[in-house]
């Protein structure tokens, strides 16, 4: 059984890493400990985790099943694999495009992307990028210079097989991504298996006319516990294009915090998440439009089914600066089962007068009219339902443009309806 | 053949057919018109296997098995086909995919070789241009954004392919025009065969002049109060439901 994660554990461990730190980095863990420490693990009295109660979930027994899904394959990319938290040379090909390891980068005396790493869109007070700033150990950094695409996509593919449960700190993972000006690349991110406690964080950074392509794809395992953060930083004219798909797990949580940092900077984030069984699944987005002219976009689709728990919370932030903003939100939940649950918390800071803001959401059942009309054709009632839940995931599931990727996540939509549509079926 | 022998339904609680019983023998189209409230509608959900639609007596032999204990995809297999009165529109379900998934699964529930896709999409293209249906149409999700002509022309489409043994026409001339009423009617009367019998509900004779019926039944108050050919639709139309159903009395 898995040692229970305690704050004191963590701040041993991070007091450890500080004494061998370079003298950039022990700066950097310096202010991100502190604030740890005064926090410590989120729990539901911090507004912003009240309905993920990542203190709570630590502390519960989890099983991790015998059985663990394999990693999907994306052909014709660059991967970094990550196994049980650790950067596997021998199983990875990220060097072709120039990627490094964050464990080399982390023991230079002098790095440069010292003035970067944590500096992208600062959280200082959000307590997990923090704990992962001061004990983050595996990773990739990445830097695609000024003007050139790659051709391929990265593959971050995190898997875990369940044996990382000796560790009583988790693992902490860190990856940058800095894009030059007018550079372009695709991220294809991948999460299966059982951590049983990790960390990520992605850092984004959008050079003016650059363009991410951003591909997430949790495949957890029902004993899995993550929490993530994408947290980036969109420069003039640059797009940021994300589409996040989620199974949930013991206690799965992402954050998307980007900040419109130039003018006509765009983010889109299309999201499909489909939960069962007692699994938790937590989106939470925070839109920071900083300067004027800049949009963004987010829509969110889950389904949720059994007594699963999905939580939504979408923060549209507009600076008194940012003039003609247009964020538009929206959050639609379809429940399989009563028994199943969506929060939903829409939150606009709105300190512009000449902006467009919206936010919409929908909670809802399974058409009854619909299914009656695909069973009166003679298609039994788990496969209609099973048509009917792809309808309407389908719409996100289509952003995706690239073939390959598309093709993973529609598989993987279908292996939760042959898991979970007979299950569905008993509801009505 | 369809023996509907004292059917007594409720709805939500509330009896809507007291005693319906009605015969309608293969290859015959039978018409039922009634008043609004009469019970039409109940019938052809009841017909179909809707839930909520609760049989407390009575049967419904089709070809000699009691269905009313079978699902809906069962009773579809077996031949009986609602053409719905207003279509769903289901968007992210293509209109293909959805052919092919309804008559894959109905070959599959009677033990049939599905069709290959070669084959499915001849099948699909010669039924279609018959009924004036676009490769666009097929494309596009599920009914959404049809007009109330194509979305009766869709309906009529499936009815081709799965080839029932009994159509049931739920007020199939709702929101149509007169050419549209036309089109379908046509297409309908083109699928007349002597293994398939027809029950075109409706609450209007007009439909009656284009798909012209071997019987006509009144249903009121949850059952048949009267039955005779064609004729007595023109009488409905001149002296209005009350006064037929009164003499009938």
């Amino acid at each position: 059984m898995a040692k229970v994660v305690s704050l004191d554990n963590l701040l041993a461990s991070v007091a450890a890493r500080r004494s061998e730190a370079a003298p950039w980095l022990g700066a950097l863990i310096d202010a991100a400990s502190e604030k740890f420490a005064h926090v410590g693990l989120p729990n539901r009295r911090v507004e912003a985790w009240r309905y993920s109660d990542l203190a709570k979930a630590l502390h519960e027994t989890v099983k991790v099943e015998a059985d663990l899904d394999t990693p999907p394959v994306l052909a014709e990319a660059c991967v970094a694999a990550f196994e049980n938290g650790v950067l596997n040379d021998t199983k990875s090909s990220y060097c072709a495009m120039g990627a490094q390891s964050l464990r080399k980068v982390l023991a230079e005396k002098d790095s440069p992307v010292a003035g970067i790493i944590g500096r992208v869109n600062p959280q200082a007070d959000h307590p997990i990028i923090n704990l992962n700033t001061a004990l983050m150990e595996e990773g990739l950094v990445l830097q695609v210079p000024k003007g050139v695409t790659l051709a391929t996509p990265l593959h971050l593919r995190f898997n875990w097989s369940g044996v990382d449960a000796a560790s009583a700190d988790g693992r902490h993972l860190r990856i940058l991504v800095v894009l030059e000006e007018g550079a372009e690349a695709t991220l294809f991110e991948s999460h299966d298996g059982a951590p049983s406690f990790a960390t990520v964080v992605t850092e984004l950074s959008l050079a003016p006319n650059s363009k991410l392509t951003h591909v997430r794809l949790e495949n957890f395992a029902a004993a899995a516990r993550q929490t993530a953060a994408t947290v980036g930083a969109i420069g003039e004219k640059a797009a940021y294009r994300g589409f996040y798909f989620s199974q949930g797990g013991h206690f799965a949580r992402h954050e998307a915090l980007l900040k419109l940092a130039g003018e006509e900077a765009d983010a889109r984030i299309d999201a499909a998440y489909m939960v069962a069984d007692k699994r938790h699944c937590d989106n939470t987005t925070v839109m920071d439009h900083a300067v004027p002219n800049t949009t963004s976009t987010q829509v969110f689709r889950g389904v949720l089914a059994g007594s699963s728990r999905g939580v939504y919370q979408g923060c549209v932030k507009v600076a008194q600066a940012a003039q003609k903003t247009d964020a538009r939100q929206l959050s639609r939940a379809m429940l399989l089962s009563h028994r199943a649950e969506i929060v939903t918390k829409p939150e606009l800071e709105i300190f512009a007068d000449d902006v467009k803001c919206s936010h919409g959401a929908t909670a809802g059942e399974l058409d009854a009219n619909a299914l009656f009309f695909l069973r009166a054709r003679g298609i039994p009632e788990a496969e209609a339902r099973a048509m009917l839940v792809e309808a309407f995931l389908i719409e996100a599931m289509d952003t995706v443009e690239n073939e390959a990727m598309r093709e993973i996540v529609i598989a993987c939509a279908h292996n939760w309806m042959l898991r979970h549509a007979g299950e569905a079926s008993h509801v009505e | 053949m369809l023996e509907i022998k004292d059917l007594h339904v409720n709805v939500f609680g509330k009896e809507i057919l007291k005693g319906l019983s009605l015969t309608v023998p293969p290859g015959e189209v039978h018409a039922i018109m009634g008043p609004n409230g009469a019970g039409k509608s109940t019938t052809s959900y009841t017909l179909a296997g809707r839930a909520g639609y609760e049989v407390t007596g009575g049967e419904i032999d089709f070809y000699g098995e009691d269905v009313t204990a079978l699902s809906p995809e069962e009773r579809a297999a077996k031949g009986i086909f609602l053409a719905f009165q207003y279509p769903m529109e289901i968007p992210g379900v293509s209109t293909m995919n959805f052919l092919k998934t309804a008559m894959n699964a109905q070959a599959k529930l009677r033990n049939e070789p599905e069709l290959d896709a070669a084959q499915f999409l001849r099948t699909v293209r010669a039924a279609a241009k018959e009924l004036n249906i676009s490769e666009d149409m097929l494309k596009r999700p599920l009914n959404v954004g049809f007009s109330g002509g194509e979305k009766k022309r869709n309906e009529t489409l499936q009815m081709a392919l799965l080839k029932p043994k009994l159509a049931i026409l739920d007020e199939m001339d709702s929101g149509l025009d007169i050419d549209a009423l036309k089109l379908v009617a046509e297409g309908v009367n083109k699928l007349r065969a002597p293994d398939r019998s027809f029950l075109v509900i409706t609450h209007y004779q007009r439909l009656l002049d284009y798909i012209v019926p071997d019987v006509i039944h009144i249903l009121a108050g949850g059952k048949i109060v009267m039955s005779g050919d064609k004729s007595l639709a023109l009488q409905l139309e001149e002296n209005g439901y009350d006064a037929v159903i009164n003499k009938a009395a």
